[in-house]
């Protein structure tokens, strides 16, 4: 396993990107505390979450990831315990219960979830690769899922939920998913709407919809103007914040829109205002190539690999990746409504950055032992 | 399991087609991106620069006011305010957002500052319960919560601005909290001025009071630097004609600020507040409590006299009729400015307009009344200047006279009688005398035509033209708001506003004050000083010089010459139809003379003769005015009766005769006879004026 081999496929590149974005993140937040003394302590945070990130890494790029396929069953009943955990032992933070206190540090299960349900995802697709593709197939695949989304929609945690099925979604296109399935899956999300809608104006109660996310979307589509915090004042902020930035921005730690704390959750959600802002356009683009570099590395790797499982894992795992960064610059650009997803490497975020470790560790242990046209 | 595809396990137009949504979304992104950062940075940079500065006004001082003498009237006093800033408190003052844990969860460091500042103000450190409701309703000062709630409050909107939480404490506690500020981190002590008026309520009625910017002018103080919230505008007297004067202007700071209100640096230099200007009044204090005192005492006596509230208001000016000057000027009843000083009590406010008196009413310039006798000036150098008499020629009064008219155009002639006060008649009687005794058939006479006697009267048109001379029907421009102008009526005035064509008994009435004829006391006032300063109009002004904030005078004192009725050609000419002919005039020197020789008379001889007998003023002259009326008040009463009138008592004097340097009128409402109530007031106050001057001689 530790051949010299071995380490002449490990993508340094997607490694470097990670690294260079983490540590860009950790800058960031130093930026974005803005004097706030209750969070000062944040940065040293990061920073050993950032070690310990580097160090998951590179265990689980020794590991060979096909011993995860064997795994899968277990790992899924890990996670449904894990979530199911929270509710016995739960600390409720912000309104929904989604940590679990061992002690040492907070931990939150549906981020570990997410990893997880793209390894049984993976292992699920790889397994029943000769199958037919027909609707026993889809729902199947489906209830699969569904086993832990929902323990994560009871929390409530409907950004989480989304992002799985995403991922749930994006391995069935990529597993095979016939064109025809793709518009009966349009019909019934039109249909799901359209209910939704219908709910939203007759004042019903919605499952698993807390009055905050109605709200949330109510202020996305008619904002008011008038409004000096929540959701529509920080949305506000932060597209002043972003043009603020200008072409080549403002320069580290000296934006005014952050460091006078006229940005809200900066070192979280708003990270990437913040970053337009201290960096410009300039700036700020060459961040989002970066994060496009690394989405395509684990695509590429996801092409490269030896088998299904290992192409699943990466392409999963990039998926996860560019929809987490998709949400969070759409909220700050304000063209979708306020989640709370944050942008991989840059936001603060422990248990967020350990997972995506786990998840860069993977493809790299995919990009290692892929079977390269050698002779 | 690698038998599927040589190159991928993944269809490769699957992963594509993911990947070029990549790249869509993320073009779309940098697209938006570049539309909010460069196509509209410079929109969303001003937006940001606004989030971050804040214009910060910086109060002026408001300028005083001082009598002649350099007696204060109006001035800023310090108020001690306790305040507390919430981000300067040695913990936590809102315990994780929650209003409930406040008396439980507060940091003990902060609790020991309540528990002390508690001692010390008598504010409970804890009281009240936040909610929607209470925090609605709060309003700092007057408030029923604790200190806990009330930082609670303050530290939710804006932590870095100090939050008063006592009000107009005692000096020296101000003092003693100063000195314990080490262990009482955070609190503070703000210096409010507040505008005391060491003469209140005896000059309420010229200085005025102050009060918060009127919802309907706060853009037109905004617009001058005013902070409508904070700072106070003149609301009636001087403080208001004033107000440009006293003001001052604010001064202002631009500074950085983060988004709890906190003050970062300055971000250009400062502009310094300007202070008002300092106003020093034509009023003599002295004189102006003299005046009020012998206002109420004849009142009172009046009163008592007759064991039942005869007279409930009145008012005294004095003012030097060859400068314009007013010394003093007294309205009854008034009001008590100081306690308007830090905010207009509610209840105090109420009790001051259901008053049916009408305390903040100006009764020396708002209030109309007929004139009465008063009036008989205009109508004597009429009868004069136009030739309607002659000075020596006699006209019988036998008590009464019954003249021929109808009451409309069609009816029948009938006798109507019109009677002198004094019911057994003057006798014959020349102009000086007619005018001395005030009798009423020689005025009737002149004025409306006597065609046995072969004069043909003033008539109602050259009436007007007079009474308008001599300042009645008009504005005399005093510099205080809510002036009235009166009412000279004339034939198409009562076509108008009467539907009814104007009669000779109308004349009749007019010429001896009544009727519609209405004046204020002001302009009872002016005619006369017009007359005794030889037909010369001196404007009347309350304001003798405005002091910059050091004392140097930016605006001496000038008289200001209105007209001169012997040099301005005032008098319109009219033709034998009572046509104007387009022609003026000016009223002979000579007739101005024997008027005031008349008034002489009436303190020798007349009407006034026996209230200035025993007076150490030997040098006067005057004319005394009792004026019939019937209104609302008298009706309610039921006093109005045909023949037995209630009446206003009015006299105006001035003195020396000959040189006059004080004319004083007095108006006393429903007191009756003008020589027996009002006159005594007038000597009073003129006795004083001398009385005074002894005494500034003499130092």
């Amino acid at each position: 396993m530790l051949q010299r081999e071995t380490w002449k496929h490990f993508d340094f590149l997607l490694f470097g990107g990670v690294i260079v974005l983490s540590i860009f993140g950790v800058a960031m937040i130093r930026s974005a505390i803005a004097g706030n003394e209750t969070l000062a302590g944040l940065v040293t945070r990061q920073v050993i979450f950032v070690a310990i990130s580097f160090v998951v890494i590179i265990i689980l790029a020794m590991i060979d990831y096909r011993y995860w396929s064997s795994m899968a069953r277990l790992l899924y009943v890990i996670a449904i315990l894990a979530l199911v955990g929270i509710y016995i032992f739960g600390t409720a933070l912000f309104g929904s219960a989604r940590w679990l206190d061992t002690g040492l540090i907070l931990i939150q299960p549906s981020e570990i979830a997410k990893i997880i349900m793209i390894i049984v995802l993976a292992d699920f697709f790889a397994r029943t690769r000769e199958r037919q593709r027909n609707l026993r197939w889809i729902i199947s695949s489906f209830l699969l899922t569904f086993g832990v989304v929902l323990w994560i929609l009871l929390q409530p945690n409907l950004s989480t939920s989304i992002v799985i099925f995403v991922i749930w979604f994006s391995m069935l296109w990529v597993s095979g998913l016939p064109v025809k399935y793709l518009w009966i899956f349009a019909g019934i999300g039109l249909v799901l709407l359209g209910v939704f809608i219908g709910l939203l104006f007759s004042g019903v109660k919605i499952p698993f919809i807390e009055d905050y996310q109605l709200q949330r979307i109510v202020n996305f589509l008619f904002p008011d103007p008038n409004a000096r915090h929540g959701n529509t004042y920080n949305v506000e902020q932060a597209l002043v914040t972003i043009g603020s930035g200008g072409l080549f921005g403002q320069g580290y730690g000296s934006s005014p829109q952050v460091q006078l704390r006229f940005l809200k959750v900066r070192h979280t959600d708003f990270i990437f205002s913040a970053m337009a802002s201290e960096f410009g356009f300039v700036g700020t683009i060459l961040v989002l190539a970066l994060l496009v570099f690394v989405i395509l590395r684990c695509f590429r790797a996801a092409s490269l690999a030896a088998d299904p499982f290992g192409a699943l894992i990466a392409y999963g795992f990039g998926v996860l990746l560019f929809f987490q960064m998709a949400v969070n610059i759409g909220v700050n650009l304000n063209v979708i409504p306020v989640t709370g997803l944050t942008l991989p490497f840059i936001s603060y975020g422990g248990s967020s950055l350990v997972s995506l470790a786990i998840g860069i560790g993977l493809v790299e242990s995919v990009i290692i032992r892929h079977k390269p046209l050698e002779f | 399991m690698n038998h599927i595809g040589q190159n991928s396990p993944l269809e490769r137009w699957r992963l594509l087609m993911v990947m070029g949504l990549v790249v869509l979304v993320v073009g779309y992104y940098a697209y938006k991106l570049f539309d909010f950062q460069v196509v509209q940075g410079a929109v969303y940079q001003a937006q940001a620069d606004e989030n971050r500065t804040t214009r910060i006004s910086v109060p002026t001082q408001r300028g005083n006011i001082y009598d002649r003498n350099g007696f204060v009237l109006a001035r800023n006093v310090a108020s001690y305010n306790v305040t507390i800033t919430p981000a300067n408190l040695p913990g936590d003052p809102s315990v994780g957002g929650d209003a409930s844990k406040l008396t439980t969860d507060l940091d003990a460091d902060v609790q020991e500052v309540y528990r002390k500042l508690s001692a010390l103000i008598g504010v409970p450190a804890s009281a009240g319960e936040i909610n929607d409701e209470t925090v609605r309703l709060f309003s700092p000062c007057q408030t029923d919560l604790g200190i806990a709630q009330i930082v609670y409050i303050a530290d939710t909107n804006a932590p870095y601005d100090p939050m008063r939480i006592a009000c107009n404490i005692d000096a020296s506690l101000a003092m003693t909290i100063q000195s314990h500020s080490a262990e009482l981190p955070g609190v503070g002590i703000e210096v409010e001025a507040v505008r005391d008026y060491p003469t209140g309520s005896l000059t309420a009625a010229i200085v005025g009071f102050l009060g918060p910017v009127p919802a309907g002018q706060q853009d037109y103080f905004r617009a001058k630097g005013f902070l409508p919230n904070r700072d106070k505008v003149g609301y009636a007297g001087i403080e208001a004609t004033m107000q440009d004067v006293l003001g001052g202007k604010n001064g202002e700071r631009l500074v950085e600020v983060d988004v709890s209100g906190q003050e970062l640096r300055n971000l250009s230099n400062p502009v310094e507040p300007v202070p008002g200007n300092n106003l020093v009044l034509t009023i003599d204090t002295r004189l102006q409590n003299a005046a009020q005192q012998a206002l109420i005492g004849e009142i009172d006596f009046w009163n008592t006299y007759f064991n039942e509230i005869r007279s409930s208001s009145g008012a005294v000016i004095a003012m030097n009729p060859k400068t314009g000057e007013i010394l003093a000027l007294v309205s009854y009843p008034t009001y008590e400015n100081n306690r308007m000083a830090r905010f207009i009590p509610a209840y105090y406010y109420q009790q001051l307009i259901s008053d049916p008196w009408k305390p903040l009413f100006n009764h020396a310039i708002s209030a109309e009344h007929p004139p009465g006798s008063v009036f008989k000036m205009p109508t004597a150098i009429g009868a004069l200047n136009e030739g309607v008499v002659t000075p020596d020629q006699k006209l019988n009064d036998p008590g009464q006279i019954t003249v021929m008219q109808r009451n409309l155009n069609n009816l029948p002639t009938q006798p109507f009688t019109y009677v002198c006060w004094k019911a057994e008649g003057h006798g014959d009687m020349d102009w000086i005398h007619g005018v001395a005794n005030s009798c009423d058939v020689y005025f009737y006479k002149i004025g409306g035509g006597y065609a046995p006697d072969g004069v043909a009267g003033l008539g109602p048109w050259r009436l007007v033209e007079y009474a308008r001379a001599l300042g009645y029907g008009q504005k005399t421009g005093i510099e205080l708001p809510g002036e009235a102008s009166g009412l000279i009526p004339t034939p198409d005035w009562k076509r108008i506003n009467q539907g009814e064509s104007w009669l000779p008994g109308d004349t009749y009435i007019a010429s001896m004050g009544q009727g519609y004829i209405l004046s204020t006391v002001l302009q009872v006032l002016v005619s006369a000083s017009i007359l005794a300063n030889d037909g010369k109009y001196m404007q009347p002004t309350l304001i003798r010089e405005v002091l910059d904030p050091e004392g140097n005078v930016v605006k001496p004192f000038e008289p200001k010459l209105k007209w001169d009725i012997t040099k301005d050609p005032v008098i319109k000419v009219f033709d034998e139809n009572n046509l104007e002919t387009g022609e003026t005039k000016v009223v002979q020197p000579w007739v101005v003379q024997l008027a005031k020789e008349a008034m002489r008379l009436v303190v020798t001889e007349g009407t006034a003769k026996g209230v200035w007998e025993n007076s150490k003023v030997q040098n006067s002259a005057g004319k005394t005015g009792t004026a019939e009326y019937c209104d609302n008040i008298a009706r309610a009463k039921d006093l109005c009766r045909r023949g037995n009138w209630p009446t206003h008592s009015w006299y105006f004097g001035y003195a020396p005769y000959d040189d006059p340097e004080i004319a004083v009128v007095a108006f006393v409402y429903n007191g009756g006879e003008g020589a027996s109530v009002a006159a005594p007031i007038v000597r009073s106050v003129i006795e004083s004026y001398f009385e005074l001057k002894a005494i500034d001689a003499a130092k």
